[in-house]
């Protein structure tokens, strides 16, 4: 139903098994970011960042879920029991849903390495991870607090302010590829990346990309300092959890979405059974950066935030877009 | 497996829409909404138009949808006004809902109920795929998708002309 521009139908066993694969995989992944993150930051603060479970501090993550787990189910009087419940769950649904479509290889004995390769290929990530915001805003507003309440509005200002210009960034290299499909867009990187071509397309995405995912320096829906925590305040135990696991989820998608568009996908030197490693090499490099950025930058104030999203970020995507327009059009 | 999908999109979206005026709060009445549009969208990919559902989802329930959570959760829970805004309306509304409902009724059942038993139209290779509804709109209904794009543009030029006059009103009641 969904299958685009394949030549080939895949059994619902294999995309079954596939999925599965993928999601056990990142989920492995996301309990090492996170003390992976801890350590990171640790060492940029000249601190040794968690060193006490486990060799090194490695098995801090089930420490810290255990913790989550072990806490009471806690809702404040005035949240609204139901909305207050499905908020975590439709962000972390968000995150999932556009997991499937970063490719992780090519197509390989008729198996193709990712979740789903759909026609409308980066028009499905935007219609997914626009669920996260209903997520953000009803946990704000359903938790019955101002702070959670500001938190949400704020984060909600900020996702479509630099939608926007993600959108946009992206356009230019849909344009130089000609298709929308994940894995085409890979396929036209064989001669180069097009992170030369496109850098400002890059650096905007990647700019969007901090404030998409509320990293820091663009994190003001949690800025503890005012809002103690945003809309995650009235939150505790695991449904915390679920929205920091869905903050890393994101990460972990829009870096995917930035290799498969801009660092060449699984291409890369060596065997081609190689390739799954190289797209998670490129991601978790790409996280890196986001770790690097929270440890250097300082938050940025809200209505700076918002003034570089309208008036910088949003003109330059869009001359981004007219000169790629142009130039695609004469070469 | 259609079947289940097709019920399930049309239970979403009638339940959504009928939510939609019959809750009280505005609040609930937004998310309804959503519920609405976005089975729409399932129901749309159930016709093979994996782009209008994508674009119903993206404008809809990620764009206007936002705005109006927005709004509702600012100014929500505002009393309903005593007096009936429109004069007449509880007898006008019900009296034109139910011409409609005619309207659209003979319009059903002169054209469609002769393809109920079929299976539909053969759908081309590539069908409403992006590549398509690109080339649809930007040959053959040029006219009509400039004219919209350019009464979007005058919206949102209209949008920023009326913010910045308050903005202005506000700067001088403040220095007054």
């Amino acid at each position: 139903m969904l299958l685009g521009e394949v030549d080939f139908v895949e059994s619902t066993g294999v995309m079954v098994v596939k999925s599965v694969l993928i999601f056990i995989g990142v989920f492995l992944i996301v309990p090492v970011l996170t003390v992976v993150e801890r350590k990171l930051i640790g060492r940029f603060q000249a601190r040794y960042g968690p060193n006490r479970v486990g060799p090194g501090g490695v098995m801090q993550p089930l420490a810290d879920v255990g913790k989550l787990l072990g806490k009471q189910v806690f809702r404040p009087e005035n949240a609204i029991a139901f909305l207050y419940a499905i908020a975590p769950g439709l962000v972390i649904l968000s995150g999932i849903l556009t997991l499937a479509i970063i490719p992780f290889g090519n197509v390989e004995d008729g198996v193709g390495l990712y979740g789903i390769d759909v026609s409308i290929g980066v028009l499905y990530f935007f219609a997914f991870s626009s669920f996260a915001f209903y997520g953000l805003l009803l946990a704000g507003w359903a938790s019955g607090s101002k702070y959670s309440f500001l938190g949400a509005m704020r984060s909600a200002a900020q996702l479509i302010s630099y939608e926007v210009s993600m959108g946009l960034a992206l356009l230019g290299v849909v344009m130089m590829a000609g298709s929308l499909s994940m894995t085409s867009i890979v396929e036209a990187q064989g001669s180069i990346w097009y992170v030369v071509p496109q850098f400002v397309g890059f650096l905007i995405f990647m700019i969007s990309g901090f404030a998409e995912t509320n990293r820091s320096p663009f994190d003001l829906p949690e800025a503890d300092a005012e809002l103690v925590q945003g809309f995650q305040t009235e939150y505790g135990g695991m449904r915390f959890g679920s929205f920091l696991l869905a903050e890393y989820l994101e990460m972990f998608v829009v870096s995917g979405i930035a290799v498969t568009f801009f660092l060449g996908g699984w291409m890369g030197p060596g065997p081609p059974w190689l390739d799954p490693v190289w797209v998670v090499v490129k991601i978790l490099s790409l996280i890196f950066v986001f770790i690097w950025v929270r440890a250097t930058l300082p938050r940025v104030r809200y209505d700076q935030l918002m003034s570089l999203g309208w008036k910088v970020m949003l003109p330059l995507a869009t001359l981004n877009v007219l000169v790629t327009a142009i130039l695609v059009t004469v070469l | 497996m259609k079947e289940v999908a097709f019920f399930a999109g049309a239970i979403g979206a009638l339940g959504g829409a009928i939510a939609v005026i019959g809750l009280r709060n505005p609040f609930y009445s937004v998310l309804a909404l959503i519920v609405h549009l976005v089975s729409l969208a399932g129901l749309f990919l159930l016709l093979q138009a994996e782009f209008i559902a994508a674009a119903q989802i993206v404008v809809y329930a990620g764009a206007v949808m936002v705005l109006y959570v927005f709004v509702a959760a600012y100014v929500g829970n505002v009393d309903e006004p005593l007096w009936e805004p429109i004069p007449g309306q509880r007898f006008l509304a019900p009296l034109l809902g139910v011409a409609l409902f005619t309207e659209i009724g003979i319009a059903i059942v002169g054209s469609g109920l002769k393809a109920i038993d079929s299976e539909g139209p053969t759908v081309k290779l590539g069908f409403g795929s992006p590549e398509q509804i690109g080339k649809l709109l930007l040959e053959r209904f040029l006219v009509a998708f400039e004219a919209a794009s350019l009464l979007l543009l005058i919206a949102a030029v209209g949008a920023v002309v009326l913010a910045v006059r308050r903005e202005d009103e506000n700067a001088g009641e403040s220095a007054g």
